[in-house]
């Protein structure tokens, strides 16, 4: 009897045992399911980005198209005011957002000489509840309708979602409450990713590795996590607010019983603007990686750039109101935001100076991952002096809301940030896939996308001067807008072209035969010491830290006169002491209780939206995913 | 509960500890942000009822003075599994846990009777973010519960030794930051009036 | 044109350089003074002390420009790599340098910073004494005008919708209110935008200095009919506006009123 009742189970329990074990072995779809390997989670938040990107990148077409000739008609005013929406929102929260994610993932650990990240389990979380937070929010197109007939149903209040135009009243059906739901699960993935990477570099850099030993990558990390952890809450907050005036009738931005619209704007750009800082600084801490190496010389005034990010981050919360210099509040008020705002463009010009100091006097190797960071030099020179440009208050009262504004910030977001990632995606490829992308379509890539985009959006700033406000789905002949309006669509679509030449390069160099090798650019840093791919427990022996730039130093000592000189004995050979292929080395075990936590959040959300029985069910998946999260073994 | 033996870290803080304060610190700018929407909207309600009408401070002292002293059991759980006394360490949590359970209790009948006098979410500023803050609060110590009747099973079930006291610490932190906040609304919401 | 630089001989960043400067030009001058809404060719003081304001900071920032992205691409072409195993001396820093860098920019941006605080200054004051007054309210998605001090037969504000008519060369003293969600009054000639929110009153002055009728639009998104919500400002002669005003009192009504816009005198504050 007691045998029967031990073999029965035991097919389940063999199948399950079966199951761990491929995922452990890094086996099949299970094992990226239940992954916990910050490498493996960095892939996928990259992956998922770029999937938005080209759908946020289509959106922006549909926007080009239908403003490409005066009167246009390729969308009605609803459909360009549910698309432009979702573009704003997807390009900033599922696309540069989680690309920035994907490299603090891949890289953080390799970087401070760690095994993976303080919280594995939590880290896959934040990856999951990304994207059951972006599939939500676009799981709003569904629901206005027909949606080959074009009734969509997405958010179509602006991506910034101004009160009053967002209750109820003004916005009726479910649109603005996916936009809301949807930012509130996104907010949980941030903030959750925030607090692992600070724990993981305040707590788990390897002997030596000193704070101003790390490399700036990982500071900017930390200084972003930072901003996270403390902005995200305060959109949460104006989030349920809006929420529960929407849902609930409450009264928070009520005119009528004495609320105030204003009271949005302030929470949400005293999120917004911190949010700014947190889009752009891990693509600056991509450039401060990609010209050192590159120009074969250390980032030039390392602790000054460590400096500028942390006064960025600083200075950051001090200047939210400059985003509402229209909205009348006062003198005062204005003149002491207008000045903060100005102040702030001294630590970027720091930056920006540290920079081109570093190629100066360098051995350059023009290859794309330089052309990228380069290019992100000159656009974000430009979206930076167009910022001063905004802080002077009365100038701002004509460019606020006009194309002119357009223009700044996607010279700062695509210019800066996507260029700056798109460094990074050619720089760390081959560390991370064992394949280097084609030089060729790379360099193909970035010269259409750096003449798209200045095609693209140079007009867009005559545009805004001449009087072409944003957010319009069409406007008339007659008032200059229409040849610099075409000629922004053109600009657009040689955009997709080099977006199209980027996944060809993407497919093509999976076919390569020839394996990257672990150090392809000559780096600095750690992760350069490791083979391509990285196996999964990183680092054989935990390094010992003895200097910025570390691995470099390895490799290169300084003779008299302060120039490198290949040390004889090759460090890099020295992994090559056996510990065997990583045996031994315990890393946390898979779970899939990530998952399935992340997924009780969507269906809480649409039970909010539709019906509160659904709210039961998610909260309860949402229960069991923790209680298995927290009582599962972390390490087998 | 297994977990991970404690790995020597740059800090000298356990990971997870180091978790938890940065948590409470983004926690910080939840409740900063909730009570500034009150403190921005006081006395700018159109019609009543207003706070002056319906308050019954003796009440809500007495469910204060109950999380606070919940807060003192709490460091007694933390004493006792320290100490290795796993009989005051039950004895403690289920306490604290208690004292929690009666405070969202009289939170409670509380809103029942404020809604019984005509204050709802969508009367007046007033109950709007009133509510909602009180209500966030609430939720938070609601969850708080939960986490120490979880601790009070596993130790009921002798799976809560002095090797694994650290959860208990971290369920201190923050049950006392809740109970912080409470402080802060208590005083700023009930206690001084314009 | 000078195509060489020294015994360097290097074409490309003099050429860069100057096909930057070129298509700058060419982007500025692009701004045809004839658009309706070009905020180059103001025809207010208002929104002309804005331009002035602009230009001091534009030109310096082109030149920045320039410099930088000279620099940059001369750079990265002087200073590439022309052998497989070159090693640049392994620099560090130069802490005079960073000081100069920082405290130059700083003391540039004090020459915007006050300036900025002055027109921020006269720019917001409240209307003259004399000046016209006039309630503009924002509704989706018309405009409404009413002259606070020019009262029709049942002593009741004259208003009109879409179409403002003003004196040259009077201050005009604009209330801004809405009625529903927040829109922006802007008519890039005459002045910079202000926003009208509902549940809190805003208020500008502004001229026009020159005779014509000047096109605007609201400028915060307001829902499905934000980009028609257009409006017109008509400034001419005193006895112009005069003859128009009598018009209009007189049971003219022509200047935009229709039927489907809500009773909005009668809206209270």
């Amino acid at each position: 009897m007691a045998r029967a009742i031990e073999e029965r189970p035991s097919a389940i329990l063999e199948a399950m045992r079966q199951l761990r074990e491929d995922a452990a072995s890094y086996r099949g779809i299970w094992s990226w399911i239940t992954t916990v390997d910050h490498k493996r989670i960095g892939i996928m938040y990259g992956v998922t980005a770029l999937a938005f990107f080209v759908l946020g990148g289509i959106e922006a077409l549909l926007i080009r198209l239908q403003l490409a000739t005066p009167n246009g008609e390729v969308l009605t005013p609803d459909q360009y005011n549910r698309i432009f929406t979702m573009h704003g929102t997807t390009m900033i929260f599922l696309v540069v957002m989680p690309l920035s994610a994907a490299f603090f993932n891949l890289l953080t650990p390799l970087m401070i000489g760690a095994r993976d990240v303080a919280f594995p389990r939590l880290n896959a979380f934040s990856y999951w509840v990304f994207l059951a937070g972006g599939l939500f929010m676009n799981a709003s197109f569904f629901t206005g309708g027909n949606i080959l007939q074009g009734e969509l149903g997405a958010p179509d209040a602006g991506w910034f979602g101004y009160a009053p135009l967002t209750l109820s009243r003004f916005s009726p059906g479910e649109g603005v409450d996916f936009w809301a739901l949807g930012l509130l699960i996104l907010g949980v993935s941030s903030m959750a990713a925030g607090f692992n990477f600070i724990v993981t570099i305040l707590n788990m850099r390897a002997p030596g590795m000193t704070l101003f030993r790390m490399p700036l990558f990982v500071w900017m990390t930390l200084v972003t996590s930072f901003l996270i952890v403390f902005a995200m809450p305060v959109i949460t907050v104006a989030l349920f607010q809006l929420l529960f005036d929407r849902l609930y009738d409450a009264n928070f931005f009520n005119v009528d019983k004495g609320g105030t619209p204003l009271l949005w704007q302030h929470m949400f750009w005293l999120f917004g603007h911190p949010e700014v800082y947190i889009l752009i600084l891990p693509a600056m801490g991509i450039v401060s990686e990609v010209l050192p190496t590159f120009a074969r010389k250390p980032l030039f005034g390392y602790p000054f750039v460590v400096f500028s990010g942390i006064a960025i981050a600083f200075m950051s919360w001090g200047v939210w109101a400059h985003h509402m210099y229209t909205t009348g509040l006062g003198a005062v008020a204005n003149s002491a935001f207008g000045v903060s705002t100005i102040l702030i463009a001294i630590p970027t010009g720091v930056k920006i100076f540290n920079w081109m100091a570093t190629l100066w006097g360098g051995s350059i190797s023009i290859k794309t991952p330089l052309l990228f960071a380069a290019g992100f030099i000159a656009m974000f020179t430009i979206g930076g002096l167009t910022g001063v440009t905004h802080s002077v208050v009365p100038s701002d009262y004509q460019q606020q809301d006009t194309y002119y504004i357009v223009a700044h910030f996607h010279q700062v977001l695509f210019g800066g940030a996507i260029f700056g990632l798109f460094a990074g995606i050619y720089y760390w490829y081959p560390k991370f896939t064992g394949k280097m992308l084609y030089e060729g379509l790379g360099q193909l890539q970035f010269w259409t996308m750096f003449i798209g985009f200045n095609v693209t959006f140079q007009p867009m700033m005559i545009l805004g001067l001449i009087g072409m406000p944003r957010r319009i789905y069409s406007y008339p002949g007659g008032q200059g807008f229409d040849i610099w309006n075409l000629v922004a669509t053109v600009g657009a679509f040689l955009i997709a072209f080099s977006v199209l030449v980027f996944i060809i390069n993407v497919i093509a160099s999976s076919r390569r035969k020839e394996k990257a090798e672990a150090d392809p650019w000559d780096g600095r840093t750690l992760e350069w010491s490791l083979p391509s791919p990285v196996p999964p427990y990183n680092f054989k022996e935990i390094p010992t830290v003895h200097a910025l730039d570390d691995f470099w130093h390895q490799k290169y000592a300084e003779d008299e006169r302060g120039r490198p000189v290949p040390v004889v004995a090759g460090g890099s050979e020295e992994e090559e002491e056996e510990h065997g292929d990583g045996h031994g080395i315990h890393m946390p075990s898979p779970s899939f209780f990530p998952l399935i936590a992340a997924t009780g959040l969507p269906i809480i959300a649409t039970g909010l939206i539709y019906d509160p029985a659904i709210v039961a069910v998610g909260a309860a998946v949402l229960m069991v995913g923790i209680y298995g999260w927290a009582l599962e073994p972390a390490t087998e | 509960m297994q977990h991970a033996p404690a790995l020597a870290t740059n800090t000298g803080l356990d990971n997870r500890k180091l978790l938890m304060w940065l948590f409470l610190a983004s926690e910080c700018l939840f409740f900063g942000s909730l009570i500034g929407a009150y403190l921005l909207y006081r006395d700018r309600s159109v019609a009543g009822p207003y706070p002056e009408d319906l308050f019954d401070i003796p009440f809500t002292s007495v469910s204060a003075f109950i999380l606070l002293m919940s807060s003192v059991t709490m460091v007694l759980a933390l004493a006792a599994i320290q100490r290795g006394d796993q009989h005051g360490l039950r004895v403690w949590l289920f306490t604290t846990a208690f004292l929690g359970i009666l405070f969202v209790s009289g939170q409670a009948f509380e809103f029942t009777e404020f809604n019984r006098e005509g204050l709802s979410l969508s009367t007046n500023l007033f109950g709007t973010t009133f509510f909602v803050l009180t209500g966030f609060h609430g939720a938070h110590v609601t969850v708080g519960v939960l986490i120490l009747m979880s601790l009070f099973v596993m130790a009921l079930r002798g799976r809560l030794t002095r090797a694994e006291s650290l959860h208990v610490e971290l369920a201190g932190l923050y049950w006392h930051f809740v109970d912080i906040v409470w402080i802060v609304i208590f005083t700023l919401v009930y206690l001084i009036q314009p | 044109m000078r195509t060489r630089l020294g015994a360097q001989r290097i074409h490309w960043p003099r050429l860069l350089t100057v096909a930057l400067l070129l298509a700058v030009l060419l982007l500025v001058l692009g701004c045809s003074t004839g658009d309706p809404q070009n905020t180059f060719s103001p025809e207010g003081d208002v929104a002309e002390r804005q331009r002035d304001l602009f230009n001091l900071v534009l030109w310096p920032a082109v030149v920045i420009l320039i410099l930088v992205e000279g620099l940059l691409v001369y750079a990265v072409l002087r200073f590439r790599r022309r052998t497989a195993g070159e090693l640049p001396a392994q620099v560090h820093g130069n802490t005079r340098l960073e000081l100069a860098w920082t405290i130059a920019p700083a003391i540039l941006l004090l020459f915007i910073a006050v300036p900025t605080v002055d027109a921020i200054i006269d720019l917001g004051r409240a209307p003259a004494a004399g000046a016209l007054q006039v309630r503009v309210t924002g509704i989706q998605w018309r405009w409404q005008f009413e002259y606070m001090d020019i009262k029709d037969s049942e002593g009741k504000p004259l208003t009109v919708f879409d179409e403002l008519h003003i004196p040259v060369d009077k201050e005009i003293g604009a209330h801004l209110e809405a009625l529903d969600v927040i829109h922006s009054f802007w008519v890039p000639k005459l002045a910079g935008k202000l926003d009208v929110i509902p549940g809190r009153g805003n208020r500008m002055w502004f001229n026009a200095t020159k005779p014509g009728t000047y096109s605007g639009q609201c400028a915060e998104f307001c829902g499905l009919g934000h980009a028609d919500m257009r409006l017109r400002v008509v400034a001419e002669s005193e006895e112009d506006f005069q003859a128009w005003v009598d018009d209009q009192l007189n049971g003219g009504g022509s200047a935009g009123a229709t039927q489907g816009v809500p009773d909005l005198v009668s809206g209270g504050e």
